[in-house]
């Protein structure tokens, strides 16, 4: 996903000289071209996230399209006033891209776990979550994000995701993206946690049975018409790499609730209850109540 | 500079004693903190308004405006003053200050308000953003300087000195900052808080220019705002705080207390009678 963002954005960059790309000291061995073909479009501010984040909002005051890239929770958590404040109270064009979402950095431990920055962001008026579940997707929404004007958080994977779009999907602001069509359930989804979302998918057909999967790539613009149109018979599960505080499944709550929707959902989520735990994102999936056999679980007979 | 110096200063000291008049007024009326923040800091900003910085209500969408950012949001009072009395918005508007629904506020904000570039109220905002403006200016060829407006008590914050390191950096000769040096903080003395001094070394060894005067001579801070230099410049204005009201100078207690109207009219007939 992260390269797939960069190179989007180069290609994008090279014909729209307003598009900027300022890092927070990171990128190592990621954004080297872009810095070399476009040397007046990239600045590295430091590391100092607070300040890149107003930096960012100023320069973007200016007419520019500010992308600000770093990792896990440093352009989020470690700099939320400024993006509350300085960002969206100003309503400037900035794009807040973050790698390494839900366990990407695994071994590295908590301090780079991505699980709460959702949250973080959606309480923030003015801001555009965006979290694609693969580089397809990724292209697509960086693409939208350098023509749209909206403060947004861009929350990416990390490297090495698994495309799960067979065709290139007509993403439209505020809508799912349905995958894969079936009778028997549905799963609503978000990021790179598809790979494990469509594993599940698999597993449960060898059984007979064929769930459909949505990717939610808008968080912060869950729709009640594509909620409605789900088939409430069955079970529909919701899975993020992300707490339950304040991620996906709070916003299909929340729009469940003022919508007066009919439903009921099932939440699989990120345990919070281990935080020292290390290893590879698989594992930390595994432990953490994200495992394939686990999603799978919801709809076999229990 | 439109007019000489001498001429600018004559009216800036003019556009001080009306704000002045116009804050204690607003603060009294809405019973608001911060009257002594805001007659620190309105010399500073009379002489910027009255024209130190290229902005004008004529001017004031123009792509190569000087931009005046007020970090200091609580000083609110001091900056809408100055604004109005100049024509950026209706002098009516002080009348509502901090009144439910009134669109002016006891901190900064530009929602709505004509010739206020950027809301403030937490501290250590002003400075990255400004950055980021006069960054853009120089990397895509645009003219116009960046004034950051400062207290002395928001130099404790990080992004103030992350601030000095990238604006160093990058030869920002486009950015000014003023900080309005009072050495009067939320609770106590800047040194008793956290200890500042040697403040003009700390910049200096960031690699500014740096001025240090006093911050209620019109003349003193339009020529050094005018002095031009190869990277970014801090002026240290030395003020006081409550300046122009004996009973308030000096005072922690006038970072909150509004004056009731016995102290209001004593305060005010001390302004007019200031030469």
């Amino acid at each position: 996903m992260r390269d797939t963002f960069v190179k989007t954005l180069l290609a994008e960059a090279k014909v729209d000289p307003n598009v900027v790309l300022i890092t927070g000291d990171l990128g190592f061995g990621v954004l080297e071209e872009f810095e070399k073909e476009l040397p007046s479009q990239f600045i590295n501010s430091g590391v100092a996230e607070q300040s890149m984040i107003g930096l960012a909002s100023g320069i973007a005051s200016t007419g520019k399209r500010v992308f600000v890239y770093s990792i896990g929770n440093f352009p989020t958590i470690r700099a939320l006033e400024q993006i509350r404040n300085d960002v969206c109270y100003m309503n400037n064009p900035v794009v807040i891209v973050a790698v390494g979402s839900g366990y990407s950095y695994g071994s590295h431990g908590y301090t780079h776990h991505a699980l709460e920055d959702i949250a973080a962001m959606r309480a923030l008026p003015n801001m555009n979550v965006v979290s694609p579940a693969d580089p397809v997707e990724t292209e697509v929404l960086t693409r939208f994000l350098v023509k749209d004007r909206s403060p947004s958080y861009l929350r990416l994977g990390r490297s090495g995701e698994k495309v799960l779009n067979r065709n290139i999907p007509d993403i439209v602001e505020g809508r799912f993206n349905r995958i894969f069509s079936g009778e028997d359930g549905v799963i609503l989804f978000t990021g790179s946690i598809g790979g494990n979302v469509i594993a599940a998918r698999e597993a449960l057909m060898s059984r007979g049975i064929e769930i459909s999967i949505y990717s939610v790539p808008f968080i912060s613009k869950i729709s009640a018409i594509d909620l409605q149109a789900l088939d409430n018979t069955k079970p529909i599960v919701v899975v993020e790499e992300h707490t339950i505080r304040g991620g996906l499944t709070s916003a299909v709550l929340e729009e469940i609730a003022l919508s007066r929707l009919e439903m009921r959902i099932i939440p699989v989520t990120a345990k919070q209850n281990n935080l020292g735990n290390i290893g590879n994102q698989s594992y930390l999936r595994d432990i953490n109540g994200l495992g394939v056999d686990l999603i799978a679980s919801y709809f076999l007979e229990r | 500079m439109r007019y000489g110096l001498a001429k600018t200063a004559s009216d800036a000291e003019a556009l001080a004693k009306a704000a002045r008049i116009e804050i204690l007024k607003m603060t009294s009326r809405a019973q608001a903190s911060h009257v002594g923040s805001a007659l620190s800091v309105v010399d500073i900003l009379s002489s910027l308004y009255a024209g130190g910085a290229n902005i004008r209500n004529d001017n004031a969408d123009s792509v190569d405006r000087d931009i005046v950012l007020l970090s200091k949001g609580h000083a609110a009072s001091a900056l809408y003053s100055v604004l109005a009395i100049q024509g950026f918005f209706p002098l009516d508007y002080l009348q509502s200050y901090c009144e439910d629904g009134a669109i002016l506020g006891g901190h900064v904000t530009s929602t709505g308000v004509n010739g206020v570039e950027l809301s403030t109220g937490s501290l250590g905002h002003g400075l990255p953003y400004g950055i980021g403006i006069a960054l853009s200016r120089k990397l895509y060829g645009m003219e116009g300087n960046i004034f950051v407006v400062m207290s002395d008590g928001e130099c404790d914050e990080g992004t103030t000195w992350e601030s000095a390191l990238l604006a160093n950096h990058h030869k920002l000769n486009n950015l000014i900052v003023i900080i309005d040096r009072n050495r009067i903080q939320s609770l106590k003395d800047t040194e008793e808080t956290l200890r500042l001094e040697p403040f003009k070394d700390k910049w200096e060894a960031f690699g500014w220019k740096v001025h240090e005067l006093d911050g209620h001579n019109h003349l003193y801070l339009l020529a050094a705002i005018n002095e031009t230099c190869d990277g970014p410049k801090v002026i240290i204005a030395k003020t006081t705080k409550g300046s122009g009201v004996s009973f308030m100078e000096n005072s922690v207690l006038w970072h909150y207390r509004s004056p009731n109207s016995t102290e209001l009219d004593s305060a005010i007939d001390e302004v007019l009678a200031e030469k």
